[in-house]
């Protein structure tokens, strides 16, 4: 197969690049006045573009979205965060937070290039077209709620440093902590209607495509959970107008969550969306 | 190079030295020309609370330093307060040197002040405008302008507060996003803590609140800076309504105590309250500081950002040092082939003259469709004899160490081709 060999070769070569682009945004995080510094967004640009052409080779070369496994899923979602950080920087104009957001991807897209299997043939059922705008929302959805973590995690920094009079590069580098906790819950309602709309979705899906099925599937009952426990948490900060640390903590630990029942519960199952 | 600077600032004189020779625009404008029609050919003046400081180019290769402080004492009426041991001078490469360095805010009181460089463009504009200066003083500007923007850009020596009340404001930009949409309550008269409230204001903070004990001094705030009067006895109360707190009152014993901030807090839902406590002792119980969502800085924290900012500005002088260093080889550069360029031109003319009349004595001599061809030909002789000598000679001013030896071979070249002395051409 004519494009299975540049497939093999950006599997390797994605988590290197990804890796490269951390390294930059790293060096103009910590280093002031990097010739790095304009670089840095054509170089992400860049890097998208290659993974996007990863992403279609895949697609044709297995004759199937890289939709159907937890690894395929994590590529995509590595290359969501990608591009929903460029939109963001280019938006906010806030450049110094690159690097988190971008080392999460970095992770996703080794994970996926570590584990993920060359699956030609796959069932029936998921050639769909309710199933791409099922994994579309959801991939919005998670994508959002990962920007939301890790805007909190930053809020979190920035807040100890602020209250430790203990400051430091995150001090000089990260914008104001409103800013950041205003990027978070945004983020996080976003990610929680996508979410939503994913899960609506696969509900409507499901008795479609499988005779049997059971609603009691963990992967389904850890999602619905998860997104009750945000729906929760949202309803109360808009009723309360909780604000602060606080939140920031939750919007950490929903993405824990979010990413423990995509992870553990798939390989705890055989396969994503392996329903019995 | 006949550049001299003199003057006080505050590494020579004490405030009320300083004070005596600080020179009003109006003053300045006068001084000026005068200064140029006595002493200089092109000349400038920066005056500011921390110094008062001549740039010149010397109409004679040495000047009077005496007269010139003398005309400068006379002129502010100075000569009891001020000595002339007061007085700093430098000359040629010490005194670009100095223009630099001031212009970099490393010779400011405050090390990397960031007023200093406005200060010396708008003398440089006054200069510019009243015709005071020329082509040498006006590339020295730039080239201290270059030094000014190159340091704040490419080193951290601006960055950082420096003061106690920038170094609050500095946090609360850090805290909140739009300090237009936020709300500062005063409490207290103190002098740092109305230097804070200025601050704010000058980065536009949305409401304020002023509580005082004696009433008729938070009024007259108010009138100053706008907003509104709190009762003194109201002011835990008002905490529920601002993002910003500011105290600096004179109180043997805490205004604020932990349980007003929890109370508080609560009722505001959590919203972050900046806490600024410049009083001392403190005004506000420090076990505030627990609370969550609360920032609470004492004027010790406040200090030993101050400090620590300063420390990091010091650091960050060996890179000014490099930056000014390329900024005056650069400068002596321009400056040595500078020395040439009338030279140069005056040859040029001279040749050109000289070819110039030979053809049109000659030219009936041609056919009237070689006389262009001719034209052309002797253009072309002339720019061929002359460029191995101009280039050398420039190449002589660029890379010579020595003045005097450039100097030297205009005084030759001129001889040689009866070229008369140029006022152009400057002395070393």
């Amino acid at each position: 197969m004519v494009v299975k060999l540049p497939v093999d070769i950006l599997v390797v070569a994605l988590p290197v690049l990804y890796a490269g682009i951390v390294a930059v945004y790293a060096v103009t995080f910590f280093g002031s006045n990097s010739p790095l510094e304009r670089l840095k967004r054509p170089l992400l640009i860049i890097l998208i573009l290659v993974h996007f052409v990863y992403l279609n080779l895949r697609t044709f070369a297995f004759d199937h979205p890289p939709i159907t496994t937890v690894f395929e899923i994590l590529t995509l979602l590595a290359a969501s965060m990608s591009v929903a950080y460029l939109y963001i920087e280019y938006r906010t104009n806030v450049r110094n937070t690159g690097l988190f957001v971008l080392f999460l991807a970095l992770v996703f897209q080794t994970v996926s290039s570590l584990f993920i299997k060359d699956l030609l043939v796959i069932p029936d059922y998921l050639h769909s077209m309710l199933l791409g705008f099922h994994v579309s929302t959801a991939l919005l959805g998670y994508t959002a709620l990962a920007l939301s973590a890790v805007y909190g995690l930053l809020y979190l920094m920035l807040y100890h440093e602020i209250r430790s009079s203990r400051f430091g590069v995150v001090y000089n580098r990260l914008p104001n902590l409103e800013t950041l906790e205003m990027m978070s819950n945004k983020s996080e309602v976003f990610g929680f209607v996508m979410l939503g709309v994913a899960i609506l979705v696969g509900v409507f899906w499901l008795p479609m495509v499988f005779r049997e099925i059971s609603y009691w599937d963990p992967k389904l009952v850890g999602t619905v959970t998860i997104w009750v426990l945000y729906a929760v948490v949202l309803g109360a900060k808009s009723k309360f107008g909780w604000q602060g640390r606080r939140t920031m903590i939750v919007a950490l630990v929903g993405f824990g969550f979010v990413f423990l029942s995509m992870l553990v519960l798939n390989l705890y199952l055989s396969n994503f969306h392996a329903f019995k | 190079m006949n550049l001299f600077s003199i003057g006080i600032s505050h590494h020579t004189a004490a405030v009320d030295v300083r004070e005596r020779m600080w020179l009003s625009t109006e003053e300045t404008r006068r001084a000026l020309p005068e200064l140029r029609d006595r002493f200089f050919s092109e000349c400038m003046l920066v005056t500011t609370c921390n110094r008062t400081e001549v740039y010149g180019i010397g109409r004679e290769a040495a000047i009077d330093g005496g007269a010139l402080t003398a005309y400068l004492l006379d002129l502010k009426h100075a000569a009891d307060d001020v000595r002339p041991d007061h007085f700093f001078r430098h000359q040629a490469g010490g005194a670009v040197h100095h223009l630099f360095k001031v212009s970099a805010g490393i010779d400011s009181m405050v090390l990397g002040d960031i007023q200093i460089l406005n200060q010396v463009k708008e003398a440089y504009m006054l200069a510019q405008d009243l015709g005071t200066i020329g082509p040498v003083m006006n590339r020295l500007m730039q080239a201290s302008l270059h030094v000014g923007k190159r340091v704040r850009t490419e080193t951290g020596l601006c960055e950082g507060a420096v003061s106690v009340s920038y170094a609050a404001v500095e946090l609360a930009t850090k805290i909140f996003a739009d300090l237009s949409k936020k709300s500062v309550l005063l409490i207290g008269a103190g002098e740092t803590g109305e230097l804070t409230l200025k601050h704010l204001v000058g980065k536009g903070i949305g409401q304020i609140r002023i509580a005082n004990r004696t009433r008729a001094k938070a009024e007259a705030l108010v009138a100053e800076y706008g907003g509104a009067v709190v009762d003194y006895e109201q002011i835990v109360d008002s905490l529920r309504a601002v993002d910003i707190v500011i105290t600096s009152v004179n109180s043997p014993s805490y205004v604020v105590q932990p349980d007003d901030v929890q109370k508080v807090m609560r009722q505001r839902s959590h919203m972050p309250l900046f806490l600024i406590d410049i009083g001392v002792p403190r005004n506000v119980n420090p076990a505030a500081r627990k609370i969550d969502n609360v920032f609470l800085y004492d004027i010790d924290s406040l200090n030993a950002i101050v400090d620590r900012n300063l420390g990091k500005r010091k650091e960050e002088i060996p890179r000014v040092t490099k930056i000014i260093r390329e900024e005056m080889v650069a400068f002596f550069h321009w400056y040595k082939t500078l020395q040439v360029t009338p030279t140069i031109h005056d040859l040029r003319e001279t040749f050109e003259a000289v070819r110039r009349q030979e053809v049109e004595k000659n030219i009936n001599r041609f056919k009237p469709e070689d006389r262009e061809l001719v034209d052309l030909v002797t253009r072309r002789i002339i720019n061929k004899l002359l460029h191995q000598p101009l280039t050398n000679l420039k190449q002589g001013a660029e890379n010579g160490s020595r003045g005097s030896e450039t100097m030297q071979r205009i005084k030759i070249l001129r001889d040689l081709f009866g070229i008369p002395a140029d006022g152009g051409d400057r002395g070393t």
